[in-house]
């Protein structure tokens, strides 16, 4: 990454980037206004207040309930005073019991998550069964039974309310002091030599202070709905009148069989104004700090579009032929990132083609696109997919249902997070099956189920199991034998080996490669090991930024690779054979897809780039019978 | 595990019963002397109570009384101290008996909580059900107008004050000619049975459609949340891959998985909905134990609170083991033997 | 052997006690992570330790760090016994010994700056008090790991590097220690295959520029040649085979080594060659076979196998294994 000195301050910088995307939060934003409004209202509450609610002078029994009026905006209560002068010095009181009961929760939580999370052991035992005890006992009760056994003061409610307010707080702070412990850098923290107060202070708290703010301002909030309920049960401070006591007169003295409505609903509509304030502003802090891109895989995916850039061929005959197929990821921003540029490759009956390339070349996308399983944001903006003579990208979603699973199936990468973890697994192949052949008879069904578990080399007597109660590798397996279920006639498997050991890797690489024998299939093979590859695949095509590089059959290119980007990666690549070789690396890292490069997307790490590759994007030139290369130099030659 | 689980609620309960027992004499204002010096019991009455709570007899071992603190005797008879009389009484279901109504406790509050559990699970059952409906349109079609309606609403209501929505509820129903308060109209029960059952829901409809309102919105959110995690899993991609519809994927990919965090947060808060119903029951007059905790604060009917507060701690503590072993039969993650 | 080492592990031990199988089995049950590992390092030298997931190569290099405590066994540094230490000569050893981790993304705190986190081992140690000392051995050690130049990477945040970069301020914040033995837990396996080349040409000129003995851990057979002197070989807790890293690797004897060295894939389609694929997975540490541990899965076992736990053969100076066929 190309780096400039940055400015010296790097705190004023962590805010000004806090501040600048909490301004784009809207609900973040409202709470914060709301509450500056309400905070302002508070601070000015004598100057700006008509009347003071404290004087009963001048008030007469026929000021009793007057409705709304010029002299009086909210209306007077049941004692003839001014309602809006009473709801404006209310605020105080409510900010006040709100703020300081928080504190005392978030200290006492703050603490008790801070120190069960890091210590752990006994002490977090004793700690965390103390906040259970204190979540299970209802705390409003509690509350009431103690203030009424000692004086409503303004401080026993505070106190009140502030050591019953933490049991939350303690639990957020020890399950993000867990993680936040279980973090290698913690670890390397210690090896450094480290001790636990300084890792507590310079690794523990900084990561945790997010959270607590957050978890502070829902605290407030509900000291607040807190103080309010007990001042309308009749437990407030009598000489701090609070909005919930103004209702608990209002209610208690009449107001209702009056129809005095202004009197009930202006402070009740105070509290609401307070709280939602706080909830917005809280729930807005917590969408800055933890971001969440809030999509799913069940949005409904942008319309195939053909922008034509390039003449589309006549379908050859092939099994599987991808043709000129781009994708763009269109950002909230409109920007569109190239994830794939103009892909072609057939596939033929049996035939296993290795999908090579670095993580974020867009491999993964390219595979998720061809059964158009591509996230909200993506498009296929141009490009075909022919299967069997059928075009898939312009099928229904209805009719691709039915080429999904029973033609063209996907192992896919991570089985763990594959697997549904509340289902057994034998369930979920099932499924697929009656998904696609609805009239199988149910222990037909359990039969083929064992078969396939059988033909993969797990016992029968896994099939009731969690996914969970698997091992890793068996977890790849069960999702292989997931696949074959509907007897598929190609199947794409995206790193289906990656984060496995190398026996399991080999175990893995046998099986798919005699079941394809065995079966005929047709596979795609995604991954980043070239070794991998070699070992099984009968042709390769070499991703680098979205666009091909290079495409041939598996011994061109190991032999006679023409694009620099798989040379050096061939240089870089271990090799059993050769054990003392120094290996080489490919300076830099490989191009975000949101700021490619302008020419060849390659360039700025190519060892023999010159002048017209950091201008113009080499297209794809035959370089041999099945053999094509995108770069100039490969041009030259011809 | 589940002998654990039993055994942890069994110590809350322990735990719960010394805490009420305790809170009352270190506190000001202890019931038994309180209550003594209560001119609305007669004399019969105070002699029974006093032989009943052993109260010439220590609080403790080693503790005459605990406000004042007043050491006394360690070496007396645990039996025969007022904390082991109490938990005696309590085993033989003997609370007390209510200075107000002068019954006792255990007999005003038998007819009260059922009234209590009536609401609570009206109330619960329509704000889970209605939660997990909006809360899963809301994920499904998420950063839609419907999303955001659903999203704003439910901060809304989450921001509500239950004693305030009550009685604007309360305002409106009055207003409609629905009936403002109690559990059955006067004379009520010289009518058919079905007439009774309507009347009974006449009555209930206001103070459920508090609850209601006040929980679902909380409900909802969390299974939004919840629901838009397990969408966006890798599984959930895998199903589609599968050729399953968006109602097959929903139904049985999506739901079970996102109610898992819903069920703890239920049996998270079942402590907090006391609170709410306290606030309903009072607002509405509804004759629950909620409302008898109100009242006797007003009416130092000590006794009273007392018993109610240790009876609701008690269900909140079973419906909570309750929702505990529901989560474990839910998740098979989770190991119950 | 009489010989003093740089390092001197002798038949170290660490078992965890394992979950009870039910409520009502008295004995408790242990997971032998690491179980009797004996092995040594010269001043400068590297050895790889090799094995896959479950074979306790993790668990040793938190013994190693000092990290965990080990259940028998000891550890010599320098003539000095370093298996129990109190956390003041824990905290000074600390400094000879530095440790690099497998995730660059997880192993820096996304919120200090990167001068923040190379300065943080100087400012635990109470090293160079003055500021500018610290900032001239900050700088010192990123340079030598390859962040030049230093100014331009001081006050960003681990977010705004790559891969590559972060693990280079892995190092960085290991170098300025000036260790003399620096531990690498699989510091490459994150990386992407074009960069992993550059982190170890980083660690083998660090050995001859600083003299640092590196103990190389790794799952990965194939990259070990070129950078190793000698390599060790586990299985299940032990070593099963140690020598100079061609003898492993050109004339490897244990059946385990073997094979683990057939399934590594050759990045040439001409030399596709036999696999001898094992079948199974490593069993758990908990109940550990009986006789040689890797007799349940090894294609050669003979029944002598079920029941001998065999030791150690001397192939060469160098090489040793631990079969019953090495007889």
């Amino acid at each position: 990454m190309k780096l400039t000195p940055t400015p010296k301050n790097t705190s004023t910088a962590k805010l000004s980037v806090f501040w600048s995307s909490l301004r784009r939060n809207p609900m973040g934003l409202v709470g914060l206004a709301m509450l500056a409004f309400i905070v302002t209202v508070a601070i000015l509450a004598p100057l700006i207040a008509p009347y003071d609610p404290k004087s009963t002078s001048g008030i007469t029994s026929s000021d009793i309930y007057n409705p709304p009026s010029a002299a009086h905006l909210f209306g007077t209560d049941d004692a003839g005073k001014d309602v809006l002068s009473s709801f404006i010095l209310g605020s105080r009181i409510s900010l006040i019991v709100g703020f300081f009961a928080a504190f005392i929760s978030i200290v006492i939580g703050g603490v008790v998550g801070i120190v069960a999370g890091y210590y752990g052991g006994r002490v977090e035992n004793i700690l965390m069964r103390v906040t259970d005890i204190m979540l299970v006992i209802p705390d409003l009760p509690l509350m009431v039974v103690i203030i009424a056994l000692t004086k409503p003061s303004l401080f026993n409610i505070i106190f009140v309310i502030g050591i019953f307010g933490w049991t939350t707080t303690a639990r957020v702070v020890r399950s993000q002091t867990l993680a936040v412990k279980s973090r290698k850098f913690v670890m390397r923290a210690r090896a450094i030599g480290a001790g636990n107060m300084h890792i507590i202070r310079h690794h523990v708290l900084p990561l945790v202070l997010p959270l607590l703010v957050v978890q502070a301002v829902l605290t407030v909030s509900a000291a607040i709905l807190n103080e309010s309920t007990l001042s309308f049960l009749g437990l407030g401070d009598p000489t701090s009148p609070s909005w919930g006591q103004m209702l608990n007169f209002a209610f208690g003295r009449g107001a209702m069989s009056t129809g005095a409505w202004w009197v009930l609903v202006v402070p009740g509509f105070g509290i609401v104004w307070v709280v939602l304030s706080l909830t917005l502003f809280g729930q807005g802090l917590e969408q800055v700090l933890n971001p969440r891109l809030n999509t799913h895989h069940l949005m409904p995916g942008k319309p195939t579009v053909q922008n034509g850039r390039v003449d589309l061929d006549q379908e050859k005959g092939a099994l599987l032929e991808i043709q000129h197929l781009s994708i763009h990821y269109i950002n909230e921003d409109k920007t569109a990132a190239r994830a794939v540029e103009d892909i072609s490759f057939t596939l033929n009956k049996g035939e296993l083609i290795g999908l090579v390339g670095e993580s974020g070349c867009g491999k993964t996308t390219l595979m998720l696109s061809l059964l158009r399983l591509l996230p909200a944001a993506g498009q296929i903006v141009n490009g075909k997919v022919f299967f069997n003579g059928k075009d898939l990208t312009a099928l229904s979603e209805e009719e691709l249902n039915t080429v999904r699973w029973k033609e063209i199936s996907i192992v896919f990468q991570g089985a763990m997070n594959a697997l549904n973890p509340v289902r057994t697994v034998g369930d979920q192949i099932a499924e697929a099956i009656t998904k696609h052949v609805p009239a199988m008879p149910h222990d037909k069904l359990q039969e083929r189920v064992t078969e396939l578990l059988d033909l993969v080399g797990i016992a029968a007597d896994h099939k009731n199991h969690y996914p969970h109660q698997y091992s890793g590798g068996m977890r790849q397996r069960a999702m292989i034998a997931m696949a074959l279920a509907c007897d598929p006639q190609v199947i794409i498997a995206d790193e289906p080996t990656t984060a496995l050991d190398v026996m399991i890797q080999a175990q893995i690489l046998e099986l798919l490669d005699s079941l394809r024998k065995k079966l005929g299939l047709a596979i795609i093979f995604v991954t980043h090991d070239l070794g991998v590859v070699a070992e099984i695949c009968d042709k390769v095509l070499v991703m680098y930024g979205g666009v091909t590089a290079e495409y041939a059959d598996v011994d061109t290119i190991y032999n006679e690779a023409r694009h620099p980007y798989t040379q050096e990666l061939l240089k870089a690549f271990p090799d059993l054979t050769k054990p003392k070789k120094k290996l080489s690396s490919i300076p830099g890292y490989p191009p975000r897809l949101d700021a490619l490069p302008a020419g060849c997307r390659f360039a700025p790490r190519c060892p023999i780039a010159f002048e017209r590759c950091r201008i113009e994007q080499p297209s794809l030139h035959a370089v041999g019978a099945e053999h094509f290369a995108s770069c100039h130099l490969v041009e030259a030659v011809q | 595990m589940l002998l654990k689980r039993l055994g942890w609620a069994l110590f809350t309960i322990l735990f719960v019963v010394i805490l009420n027992f305790f809170l009352f004499r270190i506190l000001p204002g202890d019931p038994a002397r309180q209550g003594i010096r209560d001119p609305r019991l007669s004399l019969e009455t105070i002699n029974a109570i006093r032989v009943r709570f052993g109260l010439d007899k220590p609080v403790i071992n080693c503790f005459e009384t605990l406000n004042p603190i007043k050491i006394g005797s360690c070496g007396v008879n645990p039996l025969d101290t007022q904390f082991f009389i109490y938990v005696g009484n309590l085993l033989k279901g003997d609370m007390g008996t209510s200075f107000y109504y002068n019954r006792p406790v255990e007999e005003v509050l038998g007819e009260r909580l059922w009234n209590t559990i009536l609401l609570i699970g009206a109330g619960q059952i329509l704000a889970i059900l209605l939660g997990v409906i909006f809360g899963l349109f809301a994920a499904w079609k998420v950063r839609t107008a419907l999303d955001y309606t659903a999203l704003i609403s439910g901060l809304v209501a989450w921001s509500l004050p239950t004693f305030w929505l009550a009685i604007i509820l309360l305002f409106w129903g009055t207003n409609m000619g629905l009936p403002i308060g109690g559990k059955a109209t006067p004379g009520m029960s010289s009518y058919p049975f079905m007439d009774q059952l309507g009347d009974l829901f006449q009555h209930l409809f206001l103070p459920t459609l508090a609850y209601t309102i006040i929980y679902m919105g909380e409900y909802m959110l969390i299974m939004r949340s919840s629901l838009l995690d397990v969408l966006a899993e890798d599984y959930i991609m895998a199903a589609k891959a599968k050729g399953l519809s968006t109602f097959q994927i929903l139904k049985d990919h999506a739901l079970k998985n996102s109610m898992l965090p819903l069920v703890t947060i239920i049996a998270i808060n079942l402590g907090f909905t006391v609170a709410g119903v306290i606030q309903i029951e009072t607002v509405f007059s509804w004759p629950g134990l909620g409302g008898a905790i109100f009242e006797s604060v007003g009416r130092k009917d000590y006794p009273l609170l007392q018993g109610a507060f240790l009876l609701i701690a008690i269900c909140v503590i079973l419906a909570n083991l309750i929702a505990d072993l529901t989560y474990s039969y839910l998740d098979p993650r989770v190991q119950v033997d | 052997m009489s010989q003093e080492y740089f390092l001197e592990v002798r038949g170290l031990k660490k078992y965890f006690e394992a979950d009870r199988a039910s409520l009502f089995s008295r004995e408790p049950r242990f997971v032998h992570a690491v179980d009797d590992v004996s092995f040594n390092l010269n001043r400068g030298e590297v050895i790889a330790l090799v094995g896959e997931s479950g074979c306790g190569k993790s668990t040793l290099s938190l013994l190693l760090m000092g990290l965990e405590d080990p259940t028998a066994g000891s550890i010599m540094f320098d003539g000095r016994d370093i298996t129990h230490l109190n956390d003041h000569e824990r905290k000074s050893l600390r400094r000879k010994i530095q440790m690099v981790f497998q995730d660059p993304y997880e192993s820096l705190n996304p919120t200090q700056t990167i001068e923040e986190i190379i300065n943080e081992p100087l400012l635990v140690h109470g090293i160079a008090k003055d500021k500018k000392e610290r900032s001239g051995r900050v700088i010192k050690a990123m340079e030598d790991a390859g962040l030049k130049p230093a100014e331009v990477y001081l006050n960003r945040f681990p977010h705004e590097l790559s891969g590559g970069q972060r693990q280079r301020v892995v190092i960085a914040a290991a170098l300025v220690l000036e260790p003399e033995i620096l531990l690498a837990d699989e510091p490459v396996s994150m990386l992407d295959v074009s960069i992993r080349a550059e982190i170890i040409n980083l660690l083998a000129e660090l050995r001859i520029t600083r003299q640092i003995a590196v103990i190389f851990i790794t799952h990965d057979l194939g990259s070990v040649g070129f950078f190793a002197d000698r390599v060790a070989v586990m299985y299940l807790g032990r070593i099963v085979e140690i020598g100079a890293v061609l003898e492993i690797l050109e004339s490897p004897q244990h059946p385990y080594t073997k094979a683990l060295l057939s399934v590594i894939p050759v990045p040439n389609p001409r030399l596709r060659h036999e696999r001898i694929i094992l079948q199974g997975e490593t069993p758990n540490p908990i109940d550990l076979p009986t006789g040689c541990r890797f007799h349940p899965r090894c294609p050669l076992a003979m029944d002598a196998c079920t029941s001998n736990d065999p030791p150690f053969i001397t192939l060469s100076k160098t090489h040793q294994a631990a079969c019953l066929l090495l007889k």
